[in-house]
């Protein structure tokens, strides 16, 4: 998708609609689409500073126990010193975007190679028994 | 993302239907500024919205500072499950003066 904001709704629809199929409820759904959407959130802005001609791949996968993204951009990378610094539950306004990602998925990765930043995350999908 | 504006008594009632995103964001903020200049007191109803995102709720933060600033009143009513999801994923539903309905939000004062 192109580092524009306008995308995001598409990209949301498709996560959405993705959760909904692979098994998740409707909040598990909701909780999964607002973590991805932080995530491309944070791209725009930060590696690519508002601007909207960048590009960011998203790859959704479907691995033997949930779901697998991976988003890859060519802008800034991250600085990890800055990832999550902030104290959640207070009443200042920066940074919640990265805690929701933690909080809502299960493994969070970012890193920094030669093909651009790459930010992993997966969820499982715990099947009812 | 659409939004409207109309009074009640003293009270600026702001509503918002659609997304609240990186991308609207922006014009939320501009109009919760606006309005809480030109009144004391101001409620925001989410009843509306489909998604709001991390940045809506940073924009809701500031201008909820800016309403103590300014010894003003800033209360939100109407939010569905989904956007209560995403203010106690945020924490900071205790932050804020919510009420379930207008009548109750106008009666708040």
């Amino acid at each position: 998708m192109p580092s524009d904001p306008r995308y995001l709704p598409v990209v949301r629809g498709a996560i959405c609609a993705l959760s909904a199929t692979m098994g998740w409820d409707e909040s598990d759904c909701r909780a999964i689409t607002l973590a991805l959407d932080e995530a491309l959130a944070n791209i725009i802005r930060h590696a690519y500073h508002n601007r909207a001609d960048g590009v960011i791949e998203v790859e959704c996968r479907e691995t033997a126990d949930g779901l697998e993204v991976t988003m890859l951009d060519k802008g800034e990378a991250a600085d990890g010193t800055r990832i999550c610094a902030r104290a959640i539950a207070c009443d200042q306004p920066g940074g919640l975007g990265t805690h929701i990602i933690r909080d809502v998925m299960d493994t969070v990765s970012y890193q920094a190679t030669p093909a651009g930043n790459r930010f992993v995350a997966t969820k499982r999908l715990r099947k009812a028994t | 993302m659409k939004i409207s504006i109309r009074d009640a008594g003293e009270t600026k009632i702001v509503e918002i239907e659609g997304d609240v995103d990186l991308g609207t964001s922006p014009d939320l903020r501009r109009t919760l500024f606006d309005s809480l200049l030109h009144a004391p007191r101001l409620a925001l109803n989410l009843a509306a919205i489909r998604y709001i995102d991390s940045s809506g709720i940073a924009t809701l933060i500031e201008v909820l500072k800016d309403s103590q600033r300014r010894n003003k009143q800033f209360v939100l009513f109407g939010l569905s499950p989904a956007v209560r999801q995403v203010f106690h994923l945020t924490h900071v539903i205790s932050i804020f003066q919510v009420f379930q309905t207008e009548e109750e939000a106008l009666g708040s004062a």
